[in-house]
């Protein structure tokens, strides 16, 4: 049986590397009974579609960046908390801590949760020295989200909406002048022509989560259930590896490109930290318990 | 085998639908909806209604209906005519004459809009009255426009170029560098054309403009004021920085309704006239777009185009024999897909194979907009000669025969383009955007 | 028959204006997405509005642009046929109107899925998906109606009463 998996990213970038790499360990591991074929860069369904192509089996299974759905249930936001987790190794932990939640969450869209895998950290984009958040203030800062508008909010920056896909001529024409995004976002639009400095303010790691439909994963055989569970733990930890590979090339490009990368000055990093406090604060009160229980498993 | 199964059953039924009359975007969603029906078990109503809905309601698509507007409110008013009156006695010398300006006005348009059907639009509704009352040739005009609004997707900013860019991760600021000298060379083929079948054909005989000194030529150019304003105000709003791409097409509405009513020209009725223009235009290329999209993905589930890609990649070819056969393969896949659907169902398999050929990947970017170009003027799905249709009424086959002439002219930019690279690729080496500059 | 007549002309005149009113709003809505900018304040969810007039307006606008002749179709065949046109035009209105009621049918279901799953906007808007998409599916539905309409006439008397076929400006050589 072939199963189409939409997913929003070019073929190669890791995160579709990895569902590749996944779809394969399924063919071979379920005989070719399952045969997944992946669609790059939003070939079948642009990003925005995927969660719901999959969840009403328009497409059998897909990847989709699940933060973006916070909107929905704040519980998807868990792993874009500003400042909450910092490191790989705390998104890990973070993750953990949420996955019995997003579990049964993501069933009650009928949808079964298989793995996921962060993007390198997000880290401060600017066009001048940042030591304080004070240097911030009315700076045109490009929020995209209802976490990143907030940030804005805070640090007293001047929010500006600016499309993904218009963000590079936003740069280039003054428009934006500032974000918050992973290194690759940087290296992949080369932002060094219009921007010089990256601080690796690790705010958070975004994850991209691969989930099936519910109906068709209670529909597979125990045997391919298992190899199916099976593959994803092995594409999680390869992604992850990869992950925290390319982070350090991202950084470096970054810096071959001209630009000053620098992890946050003493003023800037405990101005985050309490913006990232007052953030875990305010999405505590939206996801009530639940989130409670993540956090504070998160923490222990 | 399932392959030519399934590109016989498609080209059946597209030829079916379209040739006996249905309307394009009923019958593209006829195709896609009887594709998928054979290809793949997912409900295909709801994936239809998904697809479209994302599609109809994209941002960056908004600046097309905004384009149309303003080409509604600039035909209504006096505008055109006195543009005409500004440039017709410098270009009424040149052999062609004023049908140049169809070529300039699209090649200046083009650096205000990113999108080929806004400049087509615009451009159409102010120069084919014009032109038809100079008794230009109507082949000659439709074919001119057809074929250089097509510049709207090689001069900056440009749609497909985007996309291009985040695709391949390339920096677009570079790919839209690369887009302008070739963007200009074409724009001057395409003139070096209209100077040279004008002069060949005999029924090229348009009313002849009066003669006039050259102050007097200097004098009336003051005509042209307003419509450079309008520009610089467009483009100015981008490059200043006060606008985004798509937020200028709002300077362009804003701008052309200050121009009617500085000209008097804005009542209550053009206003409403223009409105519901753009509103019918906008929905007649809505309608194709949605039917496009939905057959972009039923394409998607068939994996048909990046089959063929595959296909191209076994055959291990040179370096130049791969970009012939992406060159035949573009024009076939642009016969039945818009270029930026062509682009992002098959990236995934021709990247490799570009990067593995050596192939710059800023030039290659020009290369796919050049061959996604001639796909917009080529039957039975070609999105200007719907355009052109709508706006004209002409039968599309006419339409599509006068801007043959066209087609060749790009494919013979794409032979200039791999015999000079450098027109591409010198301008973004450099120009080193210097860091925070 | 009179007043379904002008009941229906009155349905597709409507969703027309609506449609033009929505082209009006997307305007104003990025104009104010511009403003707020200058001058530092935020319009939160600007883009997503803009995208939804602009469905809105282009599906609401698909039966007055049918019946101004405005969509397009290929001719040929239409003024090859000669006197049997009439069976042809059958043809193309009875695809047409399967198709356009194929649209309206998941238009109307992706609202109700929408409303079902409470789908919310991805954007910082966070809009009940179903609201903007009921605008989407009203126009298909008046699309098919309009559709079925020109169908019936053709079977009924004769002709599908869309003024000028083609409506264009000019000669066809
Ligand atoms: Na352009
Ligand atoms: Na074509």
């Amino acid at each position: 049986e072939t199963w189409d998996m939409p997913l929003a990213y070019p073929a190669t970038n890791f995160h579709t590397e990895t569902a590749q790499g996944f779809a394969d360990c399924v063919r071979d591991a379920t005989s070719g009974e399952i045969d997944i074929q992946t669609h790059p860069n939003g070939s079948l369904f642009p990003g925005g579609d995927i969660k719901r192509a999959v969840q009403t089996g328009q497409a059998l299974i897909g990847e989709r960046l699940l933060s973006a759905h916070a909107n929905e249930n704040a519980l998807f936001g868990y792993d874009s908390i500003p400042f909450l987790a910092t490191s790989f190794d705390d998104s890990v932990k973070l993750n953990e801590a949420a996955q019995p939640a997003l579990e049964e969450l993501l069933a009650s869209q009928n949808l079964h949760y298989l793995y996921s895998v962060p993007w390198p950290p997000q880290g401060l984009y600017a066009k001048k020295e940042i030591n304080s958040a004070a240097d911030l203030e009315g700076v045109k800062f490009r929020a995209y989200n209802a976490a990143t508008a907030r940030l804005a909010e805070l640090a007293k920056m001047q929010p500006v909406q600016i499309e993904a896909a218009e963000l590079s001529q936003a740069l280039a024409t003054g428009v934006a002048e500032s974000f918050v995004s992973s290194g690759s976002t940087g290296y992949d639009e080369k932002v060094w022509e219009h921007l010089t400095h990256f601080y690796q303010v690790d705010a958070w790691l975004p994850r991209n989560t691969i989930f099936v439909n519910l109906d068709a994963w209670n529909g597979l055989s125990e045997e391919n259930k298992t190899a199916m569970s099976d593959c994803a733990a092995t594409a999680a930890e390869t992604g992850l590896a990869k992950s925290k590979e390319l982070t350090q090339f991202y950084l470096d490009g970054l810096a071959e490109g001209g630009m000053t990368v620098a992890p946050p000055g003493d003023q800037l990093r405990t101005d985050f930290m309490g913006f990232g406090e007052t953030m875990t604060t305010e999405w505590l009160e939206a996801t009530g318990e639940q989130g409670q229980s993540i956090v504070d498993g998160f923490k222990n | 085998m399932s392959d030519l199964y399934a590109i016989g059953i498609f080209l059946f039924v597209l030829f079916l639908l379209l040739g006996s009359g249905v309307w394009v975007g009923l019958a593209l969603l006829g195709v896609a909806w009887v594709g998928m029906e054979l290809f793949t078990s997912r409900p295909v109503g709801d994936a239809m209604a998904t697809i479209i809905w994302t599609a109809s309601s994209s941002w960056t698509l908004t600046a097309l209906p905004l384009f149309i507007w303003m080409g509604e409110i600039l035909y209504r008013t006096r505008l055109s005519e006195d543009m005409f009156r500004g440039l017709s006695p410098w270009m009424a010398r040149l052999p062609g004459g004023l049908v140049h300006t169809n070529i300039v006005g699209c090649t200046v348009f083009a650096a205000v809009s990113g999108s080929s059907a806004a400049t087509l639009t615009t451009v159409g509704k102010m120069s084919i009255p014009e032109l038809r009352a100079r008794e230009y040739p109507e082949r000659m005009i439709i074919g001119t426009l057809a074929g250089a609004a097509t510049l709207g997707l090689m001069i900056p900013p440009s749609l497909t170029l985007i996309v291009y860019g985040v695709t391949v991760r390339e920096s677009i600021s570079k790919l839209f560098m690369a887009g302008v000298f070739p963007g200009l060379v074409l724009a001057l083929m395409f003139m070096v054309y209209v100077a040279v079948a004008s002069s060949l054909s005999s029924n090229f005989n348009p009313k002849p403009e009066p003669y006039m000194s050259f102050m007097a030529k200097v004098r009336n150019s003051r005509f042209l004021i307003p419509v450079v304003c309008l520009i610089v105000v467009v483009i100015g709003s981008m490059y200043m920085g006060f606008a985004t791409a798509t937020e200028a097409a709002a300077f362009g509405v804003i701008g052309s309704l200050v121009l009617a009513a500085t000209q008097g020209s804005l009542t209550w009725s053009t206003f409403t006239e223009s409105l519901m223009g753009a509103t019918r235009t906008s929905a007649m290329i809505a309608l194709i777009l949605a039917g496009a999209a939905f057959l972009s993905l039923s394409m998607g589930f068939t994996g048909l185009p990046r089959g063929l890609a595959d296909l191209i990649g076994s055959w291990e070819l040179t370096r130049f024999q791969l970009l012939m056969a992406l060159l035949v393969f573009y024009i076939v896949l642009g016969c039945f897909l818009d270029g930026i659907s062509s682009v992002v169902l098959t990236m995934a398999v021709v990247e490799p194979m570009i990067r593995e050929a050596g192939i710059d990947i800023v030039w290659f970017g020009i290369f796919i907009v050049v061959v996604v170009e001639m796909a917009q003027i080529t039957p039975p799905i070609g999105f200007n000669l719907f355009v052109l249709q709508g706006m004209t009424g002409h039968e599309m086959s006419f339409i599509a025969r006068a801007a043959i002439p066209m087609f060749f002219i790009m494919v013979l930019m794409v032979f200039i383009l791999i015999a000079f690279p450098e027109l591409a690729t010198w301008l973004p080496e450099n120009i080193r955007q210097r860091p925070g500059g | 028959m009179k007043t379904l007549r002008r009941a229906l002309d009155g349905l597709y005149l409507g969703c027309a204006i609506l449609a033009a009113l929505f082209l009006v709003a997307m305007l104003l809505i990025i104009v104010a997405q511009m403003v707020a900018r200058w001058t530092g304040v935020t319009f939160p969810g600007a883009a997503s509005y803009a995208g939804y007039c602009m469905a809105s307006a282009s599906f609401l606008a698909f039966a007055n642009a049918l019946n101004r002749g405005a969509h397009i179709r290929v001719g040929l065949l239409l003024t090859a046929v000669g006197r049997y046109r009439r069976w042809l035009e059958l043809w193309c209105f009875a695809i047409g109107a399967t198709a356009a009621w194929f649209l309206a049918r998941y238009a109307v279901n992706l609202v109700l899925w929408s409303h079902q799953l409470g789908d919310v906007s991805q954007g910082q808007d966070a809009t009940p998906l179903w609201i903007p998409q009921s605008a989407m599916a009203l126009g298909a539905v008046v699309f098919a109606i309009a559709l079925t309409d020109h169908l019936l006439r053709i079977i009924f008397a004769g002709d599908h009463g869309i003024a000028a076929e083609l409506a264009g400006e000019g000669s066809t050589e």
